[in-house]
């Protein structure tokens, strides 16, 4: 039986050695991609969500554990991948600013994937025009440089060349961090209508849960290198458990009475993320945590599958494994 | 009735570019009571950080003012002079920055930066502190910013502290010139969702306990929404809204206002939004009419001649469009 995983991701390790010792920017996890779901990975800065997704595009090679792409084994940096698997997995940056050479015409840019795939030899115009058309920019774009187009349309410009060599993933690194609300809208919606049109599958990372809330199926949220909880979308937000997700939910500004009422009460955020260079030891959210036990501080829990598909790795619900 | 604090009215503002004149500003006016929590929301490029940098005398040397009256406590800012401005900024205003790794010196550690504030604002209302009032005042200052252990901050370098703690190094600075009103520009964005909750939280109960007003400028409408009394919205370099927060958020009535409102993402779900079509026009040649008219779904002719003026739609909830009179 083929499996419903497009990836899995099994124990997953990225280290960087730095002057002062070493970082652990992703430190054990796993967790698994269906197909054409969209699998949304949660955190604040520093939390190594961003290194996942560099990771299983292949810009850094694991320090250990497996990335599994269809049941092949693409543990490697990318300079290894076949390019038949490079091709299937294609990734959008949070700055279109800085993802877009400046000093290439907006055509160079989206041919440069389809030269180096064997898709198109010669002139690529005629795939350009219809990658543009496809995200809704005008064709006259193609001669244009990114510095001629706002912020919204130079993501769109990024998205056709993900698009260009017909993918089966897409890793969405904070896709609309940089943009405004009015334009977010925008391109979420067109890339939420790509994934029914192309059958795609993303990994879609960013920090903003109200968003995350209305684009994934199953929702992992990240504190420094480790998944504290992964559930659900519904399950998620209605019954959060890790008291990291229950702090970042109370923390999120919202702007109807109906969304008040759903967060989690009475959990008032407090104190700092620590450094990534001394997380401190048993589990890292300990010392911000409100409902702290005496263990805390000495083991790292284990994650725990609480109910069927929801995961949580704190001690607080060691009695309620099923 | 509360007594006027700041009120700015027909400011323009233009920048003097490579190519041209952009006219960025265009005859905006807010008013500031005292003890008021005012809030400005609006888009990237909108001309809320402009407006601030007007207020206080320190926009860019490319800017040109055509037109502005700016009152403070009935006294004309425009019209001061530098031993004026000084006085204004030492003891009156003073502002919160977006990026607190910038706004403080990378090469100073915290107790000389703070040190020179406390000593010169002092000096301002005569007192001429010695050096144990001034590091009293000082560790006061950072403890009231709700920094732990003042005393290792004031030895740090900034680059030694987290974006929270800089943070809130810049509110304490803020704080201690601050007596009447304090400008805060996006002072959570550049930070992490919990610190930024942190930092709001601390700053509100920080000007209600002393009783200051406070412009919050933001993009996110939620943080304002919980902070604020009143507040204004802001598209293309013109006050489109006026209204206590209620209002606006509850019963938004300019199509753009209605439109960035429906953008956000609800916590709540129900799936994305339609975001608002067109992009912001361009401030080389903006529209002569309503500059929304481009984008707008209701747009009349009317729009595209004539500049809406505010018009009060009842209940103190101004706004800018046609579709309530003229």
């Amino acid at each position: 039986m083929p499996s419903e995983n497009i990836l899995e991701v099994i124990n997953l390790k990225k280290y960087f050695k730095v002057s002062k010792g070493v970082i652990k920017a992703v430190d054990d996890i796993s967790f698994t991609v269906k197909y054409g779901e969209t699998f949304g990975l949660v955190g604040e800065s520093g939390s190594g969500k961003s290194t996942t997704g560099h990771v299983v595009v292949g810009l850094y090679a694991p320090t250990s554990g497996k990335i599994l792409y269809e049941g092949i084994d693409m543990s490697m940096g990318v300079e290894r991948r076949p390019l038949n698997l490079k091709k299937k997995i294609q990734m959008v940056f949070q700055d279109p600013a800085t993802s877009l050479n400046p000093k290439r015409t907006i055509k160079q840019i989206i041919e440069l994937p389809l030269k180096v795939h064997g898709i198109s030899h010669g002139d690529a115009s005629q795939k350009v025009a219809e990658l543009l058309q496809m995200v809704e920019l005008p064709v006259e774009y193609m001669d244009r440089y990114p510095t001629e187009l706002g912020g919204g349309e130079r993501q769109m410009v990024a998205i056709a060349r993900a698009l260009a060599v017909n993918p089966s993933f897409i890793i969405l690194d904070e896709p609309t961090s940089a943009l405004d609300v009015s334009i977010q809208a925008k391109i979420i919606n067109m890339l939420m209508r790509f994934q029914k049109e192309f059958d795609l599958s993303y990994l879609f990372i960013t920090h903003n849960l109200s968003l995350m809330r209305n684009v994934a199926s199953r929702v992992a949220i990240m504190y420094l290198g480790k998944i504290a909880e992964l559930a659900p979308t519904e399950e998620f937000f209605y019954n959060p458990l890790h008291p990291y997700t229950k702090m970042l939910l109370s923390s999120i500004p919202v702007i109807t009475d109906e969304e008040e009422a759903m967060k989690p009460k009475k959990v008032i955020s407090t104190g700092e993320i620590p450094g990534a260079l001394n997380v401190p030891p048993g589990c890292s959210f300990h010392p911000r945590c409100p409902e702290r036990l005496e263990i805390c501080d000495k083991v790292d829990p284990c994650m725990l599958e609480i109910s069927p598909g929801h995961f949580v790795r704190c001690h607080l619900y060691n009695s309620m494994k099923v | 009735m509360s007594n006027t604090l700041l009120n700015v009215e027909e400011l323009h503002v233009h920048f003097k570019v490579y190519g041209g004149i952009l006219k960025v500003l265009n005859d905006v006016a807010l008013k500031v009571n005292e003890k008021e929590k005012v809030g400005l929301i609006g888009e990237s490029g909108c001309g809320k950080t402009t407006t601030m940098r007007a207020i206080m005398r320190i926009l860019p040397w490319n800017a040109i003012v055509p037109k502005a009256k700016i009152y403070f406590k009935g006294k004309n800012i425009m019209k001061m002079s530098d031993s004026e401005l000084k006085k204004l900024r030492r003891g009156s205003i003073s502002m919160i920055f977006q990026d607190p790794t910038a706004a403080l010196n990378p090469v100073f550690k915290i107790r000389d930066q703070l040190f020179d504030i406390v000593r010169y604002t002092n000096l301002e209302v005569g007192k001429n502190l010695s050096k144990k009032e001034t590091e009293e005042e000082a560790v006061r200052l950072l403890r009231e910013a709700a920094l732990p252990e003042p005393e290792r901050i004031l030895d740090s370098y900034p680059f030694q502290l987290s974006g929270g703690m800089r943070q809130r190094v810049c509110i304490a600075m803020a704080l201690a010139s601050a007596h009447d009103l304090l400008i805060a520009d996006e002072p959570g964005t550049s930070l992490d969702v919990t610190i930024e909750d942190q930092i709001l939280r601390l700053l509100k109960q920080i000007v209600e306990e002393k009783r200051t007003s406070i412009i919050l400028i933001s993009h996110a409408l939620g943080a304002v929404k919980g902070f604020v009394d009143r507040v204004y919205v802001m598209y293309a370099g013109c006050i489109v809204e006026s209204a206590s927060t209620s209002d606006v958020f509850r019963e938004p009535l300019h199509p753009y206002t209605k439109g960035l409102l429906a953008a956000v993402p609800k916590l709540t779900g129900g799936g994305v939004p339609e975001g608002i079509k067109g992009r912001v026009p361009d401030y080389m040649n903006p529209p002569i009419g309503c500059r929304f008219v481009t984008r707008c779904e209701y747009a009349m002719p009317i729009c595209e001649r004539k500049q809406p003026r505010m018009i009060n739609a009842g209940n103190n909830h101004e706004v800018a469009c046609f579709l309530y009179g003229e």
